[in-house]
């Protein structure tokens, strides 16, 4: 059934290859200009009247963002993920909060943790759930979550660890110590 | 200012007050859900301490502490978690690579002081180590591939006519999926006898980086070439992986570095010794393991080092022991060139007791290592030994190498389960197939399957060759024809079936089933049932003077003996195996080196 959806609507869409994950749920790459088309078009005329999620994946050395949008036919159990790609040097997605307003909420989140901009989408800039945040959006995979730790919260006093490697040597073979 | 919004907003939650609040009036006590990650449980047996939690944590939150004593594998620590910094992401749980680090579904913990929330799992007793709901993770290990990538290897059909070497080492792609397997743990650095720093090689490979992988390799063992290929790779029962898993392929790894480095480049990257020569000389003894390996230390400590060695070739065991399919003759050879273009003079086809005593080497020299290996093979002296067609292992390994004419027999018999047994058991296997076209070589062992000396690795590629290998049977008697016309000639091996080996203190003494007797027919034995050092070369004053440990020479943990100008070194001191030798060069090297320094202090 998907399949047949997707040949149907690979006539009119610039999609990539159908990815079945299972029988009720497959992937498509779709271009960035004809995803407000297809959303319309899934939404009104194919039952997908559900926006399950909206998230990112940070493809760091592809150079981009992938955007993925989860949709839901409820009628028929069925959910086609949409894929739209985006340049990681300049991360500006379409907002579509006027077709589902829950959108602006995951925009938004997508706004704090990977910095993917999405202009007019309501609210968008205000903090979501990082409070006072100043530093790299985290989900960005080149932000450094130890290090960040490290610097913003302090140890309790007492600790200290032992590396297993130096610790045997130096109790197991101290003379063989380089 | 805030807005008037701010102001207003708290009175607008008074339209809720009469509804129901979905809030729960005593969250304490309230069960979470079975999978829910909550405090850690740590099978405190099951952990080997490798420290890969704390590697992951992305908050700091773990240390490793010292709870017990290390021993091979296990590190003796165990991790302790400051919950201050948890964030409970389970990553320490999916890395974990025994499987012994869990998380209850137990979540809430009332204390007033901070520091009771820093505890070790399963060794500070709480009240949730029981419990058997919480966070497992779900199947083996993920995180890290748990199965080895497999060695590309000749077929038994390809390799039982010729010594061609049969494993055919990684290539880059194979050997990168495999570096990264390693969580560079380290806790097989202690059990390798030369403590090589294995995760830092393997992390060169992972970086692409061959020249630093050289580098760190020459740091602990001139004979890496040697050991990528026939090293006992105790390491590997130390590693990490193995718990849930293959260990990591390390011996493959190292020979792969080797195989990616040159010979030019290798002599590039290892160099020359770059110190002034301190015209102290050393005499070495033996050009095997053990000799080279301290001959390759000194020389490169400035000292002139000159080594003797009986047989026309270096290399001792690794050369006239370990057979060619295991250990290509060049290979060694490219080893041996880096360590000669360290200055290090190698004497062959010089016996010591011969053509130079000892005397003279003492008389010549600051300091004298005897590196004599084990290359008398041993006898079991049962009735029908002495005479014709039975031979010694070693020897005949001797003679293959050095293409001397040996008996080749439609059918052999070895007495030995050890390696050099299952050694011998394959190259007569090559000869005969060359010579016959068929394979007839039947192993005995005293040992039973499960207690078998030899690797799994030399049964199984036995076996595979033909050999037929049979377990527990004891040797009585070499059988010879008592008549006719090849009266006197070997007919077979008569043994009874072995019920235990040691007595109930330990000690070897077999007991058999009489009952049980079998006559293996064959035209030759070949005895492989262990070897001795040939200390006649000592000669009868020195033999008096030193000290003697049950046959062997006694020595301290320096390697020195009882003569303050001798030291002894390898397989005739501490048993059978190249990368113990090496270590054992390096131990004796040190303190030679200690000492020559010091008496140049005191020719100042």
């Amino acid at each position: 059934m998907m399949r047949d959806l997707h040949d149907h609507l690979k006539t009119r869409y610039r999609l990539g290859d159908l990815a079945e994950r299972r029988g009720n749920l497959a992937f498509v790459d779709v271009e960035r200009a004809d995803l407000r088309a297809l959303l319309v078009e899934l939404r009104d005329v194919h039952g997908f009247t559900h926006l399950s999620l909206l998230t990112a994946v940070d493809w760091i050395e592809e150079g981009r963002f992938q955007l993925t949008y989860l949709m839901n036919n409820r009628a028929a159990n069925r959910t086609l993920g949409l894929r739209v790609f985006l340049d990681r040097a300049d991360p500006v997605g379409d907002t579509i909060h006027d077709l589902w307003p829950t959108a602006a909420t995951y925009q938004r989140e997508l706004r704090e943790m990977f910095g993917i901009a999405f202009p007019g989408s309501p609210r968008v800039d205000e903090e979501f759930i990082l409070e006072g945040w100043t530093d790299m959006p985290p989900y960005r995979r080149d932000f450094d979550t130890l290090a960040y730790s490290q610097q913003t919260f302090s140890d309790r006093e007492g600790r200290e660890t032992h590396d297993p490697r130096s610790h045997m040597a130096k109790k197991l073979y101290p003379e063989g110590q380089r | 200012m805030g807005s008037l919004r701010d102001v207003l907003s708290p009175f607008t939650a008074w339209k809720h007050v009469i509804e129901t609040p979905v809030t729960i009036r005593n969250p304490i006590g309230r069960e979470a859900a079975d999978g829910y990650r909550g405090f850690h449980q740590n099978d405190i047996e099951k952990c080997i301490g490798c420290g890969s939690c704390e590697v992951i944590c992305q908050n700091a939150a773990i240390d490793m502490v010292p709870v017990s004593d290390p021993v091979d594998g296990d590190s003796g620590l165990r991790p302790k978690i400051d919950y201050g910094r948890c964030c409970w992401c389970a990553l320490c749980v999916d890395v974990c690579m025994t499987g012994s680090l869990t998380m209850s579904n137990e979540y809430t913990w009332v204390d007033t002081d901070p520091d009771a929330f820093r505890f070790i799992p399963g060794v500070d007793p709480k009240p949730w180590d029981d419990l058997e709901k919480g966070y497992r993770r779900e199947g083996g290990r993920v995180l890290t591939g748990a199965e080895r990538v497999e060695m590309g290897e000749l077929a038994p059909e390809a390799r039982i006519d010729n010594f061609d070497e049969i494993v055919a080492g990684y290539t880059r792609e194979q050997a990168m999926i495999e570096a990264d397997r390693c969580v560079e743990c380290g806790l097989c650095v202690a059990t390798c006898p030369a403590h090589m720093d294995i995760p830092d090689y393997i992390a060169a490979i992972r970086e692409g980086d061959y020249d630093l992988g050289l580098q760190i390799l020459y740091e602990t063992n001139p004979f890496s070439e040697v050991c990528g290929r026939v090293c006992t790779h105790k390491c590997e029962t130390a590693c990490a992986a193995r718990h849930e898993g293959d260990p990591i392929a390390i011996r493959w790894l190292k020979r792969h570095i080797v195989d990616n480095v040159s010979e030019d480049r290798r002599l590039e990257i290892v160099g020359t010794p770059q110190t002034l020569p301190t015209r102290r000389k050393v005499a070495i003894v033996g050009a095997g393991p053990a000799g080279l390996t301290a001959a390759y230390d000194l020389a490169r400590q400035g000292h002139a080092v000159t080594v003797y060695e009986a047989q026309d070739k270096p290399g001792g065991m690794m050369r006239f022991g370990i057979p060619e399919y295991r250990l290509p003759y060049a290979a060694l050879d490219r080893d041996i060139a880096v360590i000669a273009a360290q200055g290090v003079k190698i004497e062959t086809g010089v016996r010591i007791g011969h053509e130079i005593t000892m005397d003279r080497l003492r008389a010549e020299n600051d300091a004298v290592v005897l590196s004599i290996g084990l290359h008398i093979g041993r006898s079991t002296r049962i009735p029908g030994t002495e005479g014709g067609g039975v031979e010694t292992a070693i020897d005949l390994l001797r003679r293959i190498t050095a293409g001397e004419e040996v008996p080749v027999p439609k059918q052999v018999l070895v007495i030995g389960g050890g390696n050099v047994a299952m050694d011998i058991a394959r190259s007569m296997a090559r000869l005969q197939k060359v010579k016959h076209g068929a394979v007839g070589v039947t192993v005995t062992a005293l040992e039973d399957f499960a207690h078998f000396l030899a690797d799994r690795e030399e049964i199984e590629e036995s076996l595979e060759e033909g050999v037929e290998i049979i377990d527990a049977r004891g040797p009585q008697e070499v059988v010879r024809f008592k008549s006719g016309n090849r009266k006197g000639e070997v007919k077979g091996l008569r043994s009874w079936a072995v019920t235990s080996i040691f007595d109930d203190k330990g000690r070897f003494a077999p007991q058999y089933d009489q009952g049980d007797e079998r006559l293996h027919p064959a035209e030759m034995v070949v005895e492989a049932i262990g070897q001795a050092a040939d200390v006649s070369i000592l000669g009868e004053d020195l033999t008096e003077a030193l000290d003697w440990n049950r046959g062997r020479l006694a020595v301290d943990v320096a390697g020195r003996t009882s003569e303050p100008w001798l030291w002894a070194a390898g397989d005739a001191v501490h048993g059978p195996d190249v990368i113990t030798a090496v270590a054992d060069g390096h131990r004796v090297a040190a303190s030679v080196g200690a000492m020559l320094m010091a008496m140049g202090e005191v020719a100042r």
